[in-house]
């Protein structure tokens, strides 16, 4: 019983932490940018699709729609005001493009936490259930929007796989990935490329801002926690790998929930943080990443 | 480019230079006439903290309706801290320093009220909190007076917090519903380890047997397993200890249909807007709080509550009224000093025995372990119990202000256990 | 000497300094002796970041080991200078800690692991709330001194010292060596020098300063909290001031320190959109001036 629990929990929770994870993985995969922004941009989309759904009646489907919209259009402008002018800079040399990358989007992710405070203060928001009420699986009480929840994130999480290996257009991102000077020279714009990421990103970023809000509840104060989270997992799972982020995902899931019922809920964060320690001390490239 | 550097030495020279000249002399100690200042500290992004600053507004503009304090007016300063010590910290040394305020508002979170105490004795400012819960900021009065006398906490220590929350369950859960066990979920934080031993020594005086005790982590977002924990071990009533978390725990509540009430404090269910950001789940909630929209503890309550309507469009949350009666203490204290002299005012701050908004409001003596607190009980602020009945936020407890029934949402079963 | 513009830079910079208290507010005073402090803070990161190449996400782990073991030690009845010594040490000792497995990893496998140790450290704090305080915090008995103006005087001494000795190392044969190998780090090897020893030693030097000069914060402020010594945003805070600055400047983090404090408490009238407008500015500055305020004063440029 206990078992199955701990089984049906972890699951929806992980699911939705590598939804989080995988769109910061691919942009690190494709783009080589590790964008601190991240929680920022997931927390818009939470907060804009609630308050279009408690404000203006847009109803928790419309709202969700909203708040994807939202998450597209923050990373859009992430990409154009503050990746763009870093990476074309003549003044900033190539080989640390990374840290002006950090440096940058930790800053604009300030700026849109604080914004998110002054618009619509920190306070914790939900957003409605889509659908509402409980049914009983195996005996455990389950929420029906957290069974949808982990449904919708590996519905996504398979339309992503299936784009990236069997597209034409995620040939392309895989080989932008392995080498993106080749692929320019084979005639293709990097700049086109990017842009396609970009927009993956924004809504898988939207999507999982939208779906946090609706399950757990997000709040502008979260913002830092979830860049946090979604960097550890990536990691784990070796930059850049959508499998190892997924694994990963799995792992920090079920770490925190087994820790919550069966050593102490003052605990929960703990173990992942050890397991990572000692993954990275053994496997220093992560899970399934490559040297 | 030899000459460059020359140049661009020069503007950064310039820079620093005129940097020094914005930052001129500090002007000399502002004469004893004029507004008396008052710097209130609190972050406006917070419902809770913007809260203060109008409690504080409202009550300088009533002052000073009425005359002000020996002819003076008051004026109000605002500081934004982010909720953060480090900015409070520096906010303070501008107020205190800078703007030569007379004394200090601040915060609902005891960590920068705890960051400032140190500065308040530092620099002899009265300071009040009127929402901190620590122990720990009594502690250091009681311990050293001399040295941190200038502290107030215009709100309950954690440990007396636990006997209002006793008081309420023995006459709601015990009496009303016939239950006869308890749970108590807590946040792991300083203000609930007092809370807790509170709770776990009066609850089964009260009636409540505690069968479990939860404390977890404040970052925790998914409750799944702490509601599965305390529902195996069949408790009647969960009675918490959170303000850190409050809309995550009560939807999940709602969401998972966990079948046993909620009581105790929940800090953000005081928030008026609590309704709305849970969609409704808080349906069913109790809590302790300062009081509710159309309550009158004291003839003030009503009125006052008007006056925030008025001007600020929305009902504050409780630390609005206790900000309110700060101030008035505060301008009570200067007028009977006739100064403001940091020892004068806190000399006869301790003196205060007035009519607030939340009842008789007077603090606790050097004697007491909570010196400079707020005094408890059915003579003094009683504090209430509320609970959220379809939008609306309504008095439960006690029987002497308020008549209300407990409705609970139809997930939760007291129908077992309760009278009829 | 005298033809290097940071001479004459420094020069009046440091008699302003010097002499602030004779027309300065005790307000202002306390705003440049916390600004003092992250300088400290700043510079010690600049060394291992901006000369060795690595991104640390960790230095509060550093400060916040320092500013703990200062603060305990105190509660435990110890005088400040030892307190401040005993800090350091335990910074040192957690330094190396964090280095040897940090140091096996690259970029940002490195960057994720300094974060865990800070995440770690919050946690145990959290945990073991009774020695530590918890997330409120702790007092300590001891102050520097409750005037602002010999705390002014401690946190400029302060400054001076640790500016002095960290910007010799940065030149010394130490500095030259990390910058090697962060640019190149298999042809540094294979020049013969030891990668790792000397990046230990650059985060045994950071650590000492991070340590000491958060034991210093602790003693000015008169309590220690997470928010204060070990939160991430202190982290931002750090970084921000070192790009802004100027890396490898040393002295650049300085100058970003003051900057982000001052015109925070400058801009205090704009309520609680200050930050918004100073990480805007700040923004500006990394994008517009990628070498920093100080580096591009500094740096002449052939190209331009």
């Amino acid at each position: 019983m206990l078992a199955l629990q701990i089984l049906i929990d972890g699951f929806a929770i992980s699911a939705l932490y590598g939804l989080g994870a995988i769109g910061f993985t691919l942009m690190f995969g494709v783009c080589g940018v590790l964008n601190l922004a991240h929680g920022g941009i997931m927390v818009i989309a939470g907060i804009i699709g609630w308050w279009a759904a408690a404000n203006y009646g847009a109803g928790p489907y419309g709202g969700a729609a909203i708040g994807v919209l939202a998450g597209l259009v923050a990373a859009y402008v992430t990409y154009f005001a503050i990746i763009r002018p870093v990476q074309r800079s003549r003044a900033i040399p190539k080989e640390e493009e990374e840290i002006f990358v950090l440096t940058a989007t930790l800053l604009w992710g300030i700026m849109l936490q604080v914004g998110l405070d002054y618009l619509f203060s920190n306070n914790p928001v939900t957003m409605r259930s889509m659908i509402p009420g409980v049914i009983s699986l195996a005996g455990v009480r389950t929420p029906r929007n957290e069974i949808l929840i982990a449904v919708v994130c590996w519905v996504v999480i398979g339309l992503l796989t299936l784009l990236v290996n069997r597209t034409r257009l995620g040939k392309q991102l895989l080989a932008a990935s392995i080498n993106p000077r080749a692929l320019t020279l084979l005639g293709f714009e990097l700049s086109r490329i990017y842009m396609v990421v970009w927009t993956i990103y924004g809504l898988l970023a939207g999507l999982a801002g939208v779906l946090l809000a609706s399950f757990i509840g997000v709040s502008s104060a979260n913002a830092g926690a979830l860049t946090a989270s979604a960097f550890t997992i990536v990691i784990l799972g070796g930059l850049g790998s959508v499998p190892g982020s997924l694994i990963a995902a799995y792992v920090v899931g079920y770490a925190e929930t087994i820790t919550a019922y069966l050593i102490a809920p003052t605990l929960r964060p703990i173990p992942a943080l050890l397991i990572l320690v000692v993954v990275l001390y053994l496997r220093p490239q992560g899970l399934l990443g490559r040297r | 480019m030899r000459q460059g550097w020359i140049t661009r030495a020069g503007i950064g020279a310039a820079a620093a230079l005129s940097l020094a000249i914005g930052a001129s002399p500090a002007p000399a100690q502002a004469a004893e006439k004029g507004p008396i200042k008052i710097g209130v500290i609190s972050e406006q992004s917070a419902i809770v903290g913007q809260s203060i600053s109008h409690g504080a507004e409202l009550a300088a503009d009533y002052i000073n309706a009425h005359g002000g304090v020996d002819g003076r007016k008051i004026k109000i300063l605002l500081y934004d801290d982010h909720s953060s010590a480090a900015d409070a910290v520096r906010a303070f040394q501008r107020a205190a320093e800078q703007d030569h305020v007379k004394a200090v508002v601040t915060t609902f979170i005891s960590e920068i009220a705890l960051a400032l105490e140190p500065w308040s004795a530092r620099l002899h400012i009265p300071t009040i909190t009127p929402g901190a819960a620590s122990n720990l900021i009594t502690k250091q009065i009681h311990d050293n007076y001399a040295r941190y006398k200038y502290m107030f906490e215009g709100w309950f220590p954690a440990t007396i917090l636990a006997q209002a929350v006793c008081d309420s369950s023995h006459d709601l859960f015990a009496k009303d519903l016939h239950m006869k066990t308890a749970a108590i979920m807590s946040e792991d934080a300083d203000w609930t380890k007092p809370l807790d031993e509170g709770y776990v020594k009066c609850l089964p005086k009260a009636g409540l047997k505690v069968v479990d005790e939860v404390a977890f982590n404040p970052d925790t977002t998914d409750f799944t397993p702490i509601f599965n924990k305390i529902e195996a071990k069949h408790p009647d009533v969960i009675i918490t200890g959170i303000a850190h978390v409050g809309v995550q725990p009560t939807v999940q509540w709602h969401d998972q249909q966990v079948p046993i009430p909620f009581g105790g404090i929940s800090a953000q269910a005081t928030n008026l807007t609590f309704w709305k950001d849970t969609n409704g789940a808080a349906n069913g909630v109790i809590t302790q709080t300062g009081t509710v929209p159309g309550l009158a503890i004291t003839p003030l309550t009503i009125p006052v509550g008007e006056e925030f309507v008025k001007k600020y469009g929305h009902f504050p949350a409780f630390v609005g009224f206790t900000a309110y009666d700060a101030v008035q203490a505060l301008a009570g204290a200067m007028g009977r000093a006739h100064s403001t002299n940091p020892d004068a005012v806190v000399t006869q701050m301790e003196k205060t025995d007035m009519v607030g908004t939340l009842g008789q409001y007077a603090f606790h003596g050097r004697k007491s372990k909570y010196t400079h607190s707020l005094r408890y009980g059915p003579k003094w602020v009683p504090t209430v119990f509320m609970q959220w009945q379809n939008g609306k936020q309504v008095c439960v407890w006690p029987a002497s202000k308020c008549h209300n029934k407990m409705i609970f949402p139809p997930f939760i079963k007291t129908t077992k256990t309760a009278a009829k | 000497m005298l033809r290097s513009p940071l001479f004459w830079l420094l020069v009046p910079t440091l008699l302003l300094g010097a002499t602030a208290p004779w027309w300065l507010g005790a307000y202002y005073l306390g705003i440049f002796t916390t600004a003092y402090y992250f300088g400290v803070f700043s510079m010690s990161w600049d060394l291992l970041f901006g000369y060795a190449g690595e991104v640390n996400f960790g230095p509060t782990f550093l400060i916040g080991l320092g500013a703990y073991g200062a603060g305990l030690l105190n509660n435990a009845g110890w005088p400040i200078p030892l307190c401040l010594a005993g800090g350091s040490i335990i910074a040192v000792i957690g330094g190396v800690a964090l280095a040897l497995p940090a140091l096996r990893l690259r970029g940002p496998y490195f960057g994720l692991i300094t974060l865990v140790a800070v995440l770690l450290l919050i946690d145990c704090i959290v945990i073991f709330a009774g020695v530590t305080g918890g997330e409120i915090g702790m007092m300590v008995p001891d102050v520097l001194s409750i005037s602002a103006t010999v705390n002014y005087w401690y946190a400029f001494g302060f400054l001076v010292v640790c500016g002095t000795i960290l910007f010799i190392l940065s030149r010394s044969s130490l500095g030259l060596i990390l910058q090697a190998t962060g640019q190149d780090r298999i042809e540094a090897a294979a020049l013969g020098f030891n990668v790792t020893k000397h990046k230990l030693a650059a985060f045994c030097i950071s650590a000492l300063f991070s340590g000491l000069a958060g034991g210093m914060l602790v003693f000015y402020q008169g309590t220690a909290s997470v928010d204060t010594v070990v939160d991430l945003s202190i982290t931002v805070q750090i970084i921000i001031a070192v790009v802004f600055g100027g890396r490898r400047t040393i002295l650049g983090g300085v100058l970003g320190s003051i900057f982000l404090i001052l015109f925070d408490e400058l801009l205090r009238p704009l309520g609680q959109l200050n930050t918004f407008v100073v990480s805007g500015i700040a923004l500006l500055v990394v994008l517009l001036l990628p070498d920093g305020v100080l580096g591009y004063v500094l740096r002449p440029r052939a190209s331009r």
